[in-house]
C-alpha cells in the first residue's frame, strides 16, 4: 500500500557567516575575544606588549585548568561547586609531600587522586540522593572546607624553596621572558594548553565522550540506548576533581602557599568561562576550546580595565566589567546559536 | 532452527500488579511474522505497562513471555534489546544537540585503538549512517547536522532507521504519530511498512485509530487492563475499534 511519495524539506538558509558560527560551538565566542582584543590593543595603553599579554595568560591559566573540568560536568549536566576546595585539599597534599623534603611523586599522585575520588563521591552522592548536584556539592564544599581546618588546624603553609617540581610545573619560562622585560610567562600555560587538547579529543574523540553529550543532553535517551548514566556522570565527577587537584599542584608551585581559604570562588569563575565560552547552562553542549577562550576573555578584560584606568572607572570595580562581559557574551552566544 | 510458523512475541496471561492497583488483568498479546499489531487502547488502559513488560522495564506480576517459539525471561531493558526488540519513544528517542550520526550510534559507537585508549571511527560511522538511513528511503543533508534541526517525522524516522539498522527483530512505536503533521505523519506510516517488508514485525501503540488503520494487519485492543479482543483489520471498521475501545460495544 503506498501512501503517497516523500517530499524533502527545503531549509532556509540564513547568512553564511551566521550559519558558520551556529555550526561551530566556538567561533562565537573566538569572535568576541578577537574584537575585544582588538578594542583593548587601540585604547588601553601599555596593553599590547610581552609584559601584559603575559599577564593575561598568566592569571587564566589557574581559572583554565579548573574550568576544564567544570566545562565537562556542565555538558554532562551537572555541576561540582566544590572545586574550589579540592584546590586547597590538592594544595596542601601537594605542600606536605614536597616542603622540607619528601616525594615529588607521592605529593603528585596525592594532589590528583584524593581529590579525584572526593570528586567521585560527589558523584555517588548525587545518585544515591537523587538531589540536584548543584545542592549536593554546595553542600560538600563546606564539608571539604570544614574537614581541611581541622586536619591543618587553620595553619597556612608556605615555603621559600625552589624546587624543580615546582618549576616544572609552574616556572618561569624564561625561553619566552627573555624577550620582555617583567614578561612572566610560565610553564603552566604549557600543561594547560596540553590538557585542554587532550580534553577536548576526549569530548569528540572517544565513545566516552559522546556519552558525556548525551547524558546531559537526553539523559533518558541515552539510557534507553544503554549508555550508563550513571558511571558516565561518576566518572566525570572524578576526572573534574583531578583536574581541581592538578590546578592545586599549579597554584603551590607558582606561590608557594596555601591556606584553608585559598581556591575559594574558582568554581563560579570556572562557570563563569565555560558559559562565555559557549557551554550550555542546562547541559548538552559545549567545547574545552571554547572555555579556554572565555577564560581568556574574562581575563583579558580585567587586564584591559585595569590599564585604562579611567577617571570613573577605579580598578577596583573591574569586577563589574567583568560581570557584565559574562551576561553581554552569554546573550550573544545565545543569539548566534538561534541563527542557524 | 527455522521459527518462521511461530509468532515473533507471545504474551500469555500476563498480569501486573502495582500494590493494590491491577493495571494488567490475564492479558495475551501476540504478534506474528512479518506483522504490523496495533495495540491499541484509550490512556490509562494499560497498553504502556504491557509493552514496558515486553522491554523490560517491569517485571510481570504473573504469566510468561516466549519470543520466537521459546520462553524468556526479559528482566531489564538490555535483554529487550539482546533479543532483537528495539523501542522508538516519544522523546526519549534522541538526543537534540548531537548529531545524526552520533545519534545513529548512541551505545553502540564504531571504535578503533587499543585497551583504554578508543577512538569513534568518525568517517565509517557518517557514512554508514547515511547509507543505512538511505536504504529505507530517508535523505539526510548531512549526518553531521545535530538532530534539533529536524522536524518531528525526521527525527521518528531516524530512530525507526536506527532500530532497523541494529537488527531488530521486532520494532515498537510508542505513539508515534502523536505530535506530527500530516505530511510526516505519512512519512511514518510508509517507514512502518517498510520495515514490515524487510522481514521485521511492529507493533503499533496508539490511541489514534485513524492513523493505525491504515497500517495495521491485526488490533488488539485494551481495556481497563483486560483484553477485550484481538481481530483482523477485515473484521473492523474504525468505528468497531473506536466503539471497542471505549466499551460502547463488548467483543
Amino acid at each position: 500500500m503506498e501512501l503517497g511519495a516523500s517530499v524533502r524539506r527545503a531549509t532556509p538558509w540564513s547568512h553564511p557567516l551566521r550559519r558558520a558560527m551556529a555550526d561551530s560551538p566556538i567561533l562565537g565566542p573566538l569572535l568576541t575575544l578577537a574584537v575585544v582584543f582588538v578594542l583593548c590593543a587601540a585604547f588601553v595603553p601599555n596593553f599590547l606588549t610581552l609584559r601584559s599579554i603575559s599577564g593575561i595568560i598568566s592569571a587564566a591559566t589557574l581559572t583554565g585548568t579548573i574550568a576544564i573540568g567544570v566545562t565537562l560536568l556542565m555538558i554532562a549536566g551537572e555541576f561540582d561547586l566544590s572545586v574550589g576546595a579540592l584546590v586547597a585539599v590538592a594544595g596542601y597534599l601537594y605542600a606536605f609531600n614536597t616542603v622540607d623534603g619528601g616525594s615529588a611523586g607521592i605529593a603528585l599522585i596525592l594532589a590528583i587522586t584524593i581529590p579525584a575520588a572526593l570528586g567521585a563521591l560527589n558523584g555517588l552522592i548525587l545518585i544515591v540522593s537523587r538531589i540536584p548536584s548543584f545542592i549536593v556539592t554546595l553542600g560538600t564544599r563546606s564539608i571539604y572546607r570544614g574537614l581541611l581546618w581541622v586536619l591543618s588546624t587553620g595553619a597556612l603553609v608556605q615555603t621559600l624553596e625552589d624546587l624543580p617540581i615546582y618549576r616544572l610545573f609552574n616556572g618561569r619560562l624564561d625561553v619566552l621572558n627573555q624577550f620582555a622585560e617583567g614578561a612572566n610567562f610560565r610553564t603552566a600555560v604549557l600543561w594547560l594548553v596540553g590538557l585542554v587538547i587532550v580534553f577536548q579529543w576526549i569530548l569528540v574523540r572517544t565513545d566516552f565522550g559522546s556519552h558525556v553529550f548525551a547524558v546531559g543532553g537526553n539523559p533518558g535517551a541515552a539510557k534507553a540506548q544503554g549508555v550508563n548514566v550513571k558511571v558516565v556522570k561518576v566518572v566525570t565527577f572524578a576526572l573534574a576533581g583531578a583536574l581541581a587537584g592538578f590546578t592545586g599542584v599549579l597554584l603551590f608551585s607558582q606561590f608557594k602557599s596555601v591556606r584553608v581559604t585559598t581556591g575559594a570562588g574558582m568554581e563560579l569563575s570556572a562557570i563563569a568561562a565555560a558559559v562565555v565560552g559557549g557551554a550550555l547552562l542546562s547541559g548538552g553542549s559545549g567545547s574545552i576550546w571554547g572555555t579556554l577562550i572565555g577564560v581568556l576573555l574574562i581575563s583579558t578584560l580585567r587586564t584591559g580595565v585595569v590599564l585604562l584606568d579611567l577617571p570613573f572607572i577605579p580598578a577596583d570595580n573591574f569586577e563589574a566589567v567583568v560581570g557584565a562581559t559574562i551576561v553581554g557574551a552569554t546573550i550573544l552566544n545565545k543569539w548566534l546559536r538561534s541563527r542557524g | 532452527m527455522d521459527n518462521s510458523d511461530s509468532p515473533v512475541v507471545y504474551m500469555e496471561n500476563i498480569v501486573k500488579r502495582f500494590g493494590t492497583v491491577t493495571a494488567l488483568d490475564g492479558v495475551d498479546f501476540t504478534v506474528h511474522q512479518r506483522e504490523v499489531a496495533a495495540l491499541v487502547g484509550d490512556n490509562g488502559a494499560g497498553k504502556s505497562t504491557l509493552i514496558k513488560i515486553l522491554t523490560g522495564v517491569h517485571t510481570p506480576t504473573r504469566g510468561q513471555i516466549y519470543f520466537e517459539g521459546k520462553p524468556v525471561q526479559i528482566r531489564s531493558p538490555q535483554d529487550a534489546r539482546a533479543l532483537g526488540i528495539e523501542t522508538v519513544y516519544q522523546d526519549l528517542a534522541l538526543v537534540d544537540l548531537m548529531s545524526i550520526t552520533r545519534n545513529f550510534f548512541l551505545g553502540r559507537e564504531l571504535v578503533g585503538g587499543l585497551g583504554p585508549i578508543r577512538f569513534l571511527k568518525l568517517q565509517r560511522m557518517n557514512q554508514q549512517t547515511r547509507t543505512s538511513l538511505s536504504d529505507i528511503g530517508i535523505e539526510v543533508r548531512s549526518p553531521t547536522e545535530k538532530v534539533e534541526r529536524l522536524s518531528g517525522g525526521e527525527r521518528q524516522s531516524i530512530a525507526i532507521g536506527r532500530a532497523l539498522h541494529f537488527g531488530a527483530r521486532l520494532l515498537i512505536l510508542d505513539e508515534p504519530t502523536s505530535a506530527l503533521s500530516v505530511g510526516e505523519t505519512r512519512k511514518v506510516l510508509n517507514y512502518t511498512l517498510n520495515a514490515k517488508e524487510r522481514g521485521l514485525s511492529v507493533i503499533f501503540i496508539t490511541h489514534n485509530i485513524h492513523h493505525v488503520y491504515m497500517v495495521a494487519d491485526r488490533y488488539t485492543i485494551i481495556r481497563h487492563g483486560k483484553l477485550v479482543g484481538n481481530y483482523l483489520k477485515s473484521e473492523l471498521t474504525e468505528t468497531d475499534i473506536a466503539d471497542l475501545i471505549t466499551g460502547v460495544r463488548e467483543a
